[in-house]
């Protein structure tokens, strides 16, 4: 408990916290205004473009902006302390180190989950609201239809931040940690799109951004990603995203020299 | 000092660091090459050596920072690593610029003093011990070097411990700081702790110190006392140089 408040106080007391929740929460604004200008091109369209006209589900593809930026607050929580000296402080008033990691996971992964939640909910919600019956009733599909698609799309956002933590406690490095999340998270996606068959449905499926719809059973009608996993494997993978780098980032911690 | 040995292997040894074969190696470098020396408690013990002789490093081992390649470290008997509230144990002040320049002081200690269950009013205690408390609530960022020294005792105070070490403490203060550090060292001694504190600062070190532990190229080079060093030779000074003459790794000729 004593560990969780510290961590807690920790990272809100530093001003990079706030500064990255807010620009997490401003994707529902970016979310409303992108529905608001389709709806105003969607209103001025013939019938017959109106027929054929389609948009994406928009709070799927505005999370990208709180994904990077709890990305970036679980990267920051570790390299921080690396970067200033304060790691030191931290492992000297606990030298077992594991409970360090596993605090700051605990906060990162509470505020991360909360954060990505608000955001789809609320993206979703006003986006629902300013569309309508619009785009052939895109918006119109019951909302606890959605609601799988739209919980495992939120926890994302908790995933990019445990994988944020983990790729920081590896590194050491704020730099590095980025560009590693950002490699894994956008760019790998964009190559594993224009790899052959079987290959491109096969790495596709395990992307992070693919997972939610596997995990929902409701495909993307066209996307880049693939959709080979059955949901529990889905789940699966997306916990490994989120477990694997912090678990393998605690031994390293406890076993090498600070 | 010394009570019965009641669970072996380590016999409780109360406030003190003792080091018995301690080394580290880095790759093809030797920091730390087979030191053994004890820090007892009651007086400062000064810390010596040249640049690069492995005194940061010895301070890191002690704290467990560190793994020795062999040897041990061990604080009040046992190695730092299995204290439970270590800050209650053992204080430390490695490195004043440790700190995130963006919280405040107050928050800086309260973060650290709720790891070891420290409570609020210990923060505020050793805020007002080292003179930070009107500047308790400013971000860290635009502290002085001489008030990120203060802090970091105060983080080393923070859980009243019987043993302390402080790796050059001394550097930036302003002749106020220096007078104030030495006051504090040896009323903290005076008090039965036990104090580790290194410097190059020799003349400040004959005044503060009573014990000398004098390091180079890892090895220990003497252990005496300030009053054996200055019979011996004309001032501290002069006992450091003679003593580290063949140490010195980065240096003009002498």
């Amino acid at each position: 408990m004593n560990m969780l408040s510290s961590e807690w106080l920790k990272i809100r007391s530093v001003r990079s916290t706030g500064l990255l929740l807010l620009l997490s929460l401003g994707a529902i604004l970016l979310g409303a205004a992108i529905a608001w200008m389709a709806a105003g091109m969607y209103d001025d369209a013939t019938p017959a473009k109106r027929a054929t006209a389609s948009i994406a589900e928009l709070e799927e593809v505005v999370i990208i902006v709180p994904q990077l930026c709890m990305g970036i607050l679980g990267v920051l929580a570790i390299t921080s302390e690396y970067a200033t000296g304060v790691i030191r402080t931290s492992l000297t008033a606990v030298p077992r180190r594991w409970p360090v990691l596993a605090a700051k996971a605990a906060v990162v992964g509470a505020i991360s989950l909360l954060t990505g939640s608000v955001a789809i909910f609320g993206t979703y919600f006003l986006a629902r609201q300013v569309i309508g019956d619009r785009f052939s009733g895109t918006y119109l599909t019951p909302f606890l239809d959605r609601l799988p698609t739209l919980a495992a799309t939120g926890l994302t956002v908790c995933v990019f931040a445990l994988l944020g933590l983990g790729l920081g406690a590896l590194t050491r490095s704020t730099a590095g940690a980025v560009a590693v999340l950002v490699g894994l998270a956008y760019v790998i996606p964009m190559f594993v799109g224009k790899l052959p068959s079987p290959w491109k449905d096969w790495l596709g499926s395990m992307m992070i951004s693919a997972l939610p719809r596997q995990i929902s059973g409701v495909p993307f009608k066209s996307s880049v990603y693939g959709s080979s996993l059955p949901p529990a494997a889905a789940v699966a993978v997306l916990a490994a995203y989120a477990l694997v780098p912090v678990l393998a980032g605690t031994w390293l911690l406890r076993h090498r020299d600070a | 000092m010394v009570r019965c040995a009641a669970d072996p292997p380590y016999p409780i040894l109360d406030d003190v660091i003792r080091l018995h074969h301690l080394t580290k190696r880095y790759g093809d470098t030797l920091a730390v090459d087979d030191l053994s020396f004890t820090v007892e408690p009651g007086h400062v013990t000064g810390f010596l050596g040249p640049n690069g002789a492995g005194k940061s490093t010895t301070m890191r081992l002690i704290l467990g920072l560190d793994t020795p390649t062999s040897g041990e470290a061990l604080v009040n008997g046992r190695p730092y690593t299995t204290l439970r509230r270590p800050m209650a144990q053992v204080g430390a002040l490695l490195d004043a610029g440790a700190v995130h320049g963006g919280r405040t002081a107050y928050h800086h200690l309260l973060c650290l003093a709720r790891t070891n269950d420290i409570g609020e009013r210990r923060v505020a205690e050793v805020l007002d011990l080292v003179g930070l408390t009107g500047v308790a609530r400013r971000r860290v960022g635009g502290f002085s070097l001489g008030m990120r020294q203060r802090l970091g005792i105060a983080a080393a105070l923070l859980g009243d411990p019987r043993v302390l070490m402080f790796d050059e403490p001394v550097n930036g203060l302003d002749p106020d700081g220096v007078r104030w550090i030495r006051d504090l060292m040896r009323s903290l001694a005076a008090e039965g702790r036990t104090v580790l504190l290194s410097s190059h600062l020799m003349s400040e070190m004959a005044l503060t110190a009573d014990r000398i532990v004098i390091m180079g190229r890892g090895k220990l080079i003497a252990e005496a006392t300030i009053q054996e060093l200055t019979t011996r030779y004309p001032t501290l000074e002069d006992a450091y140089l003679a003593l580290t003459a063949g140490s010195v790794q980065f240096g003009a000729a002498r």
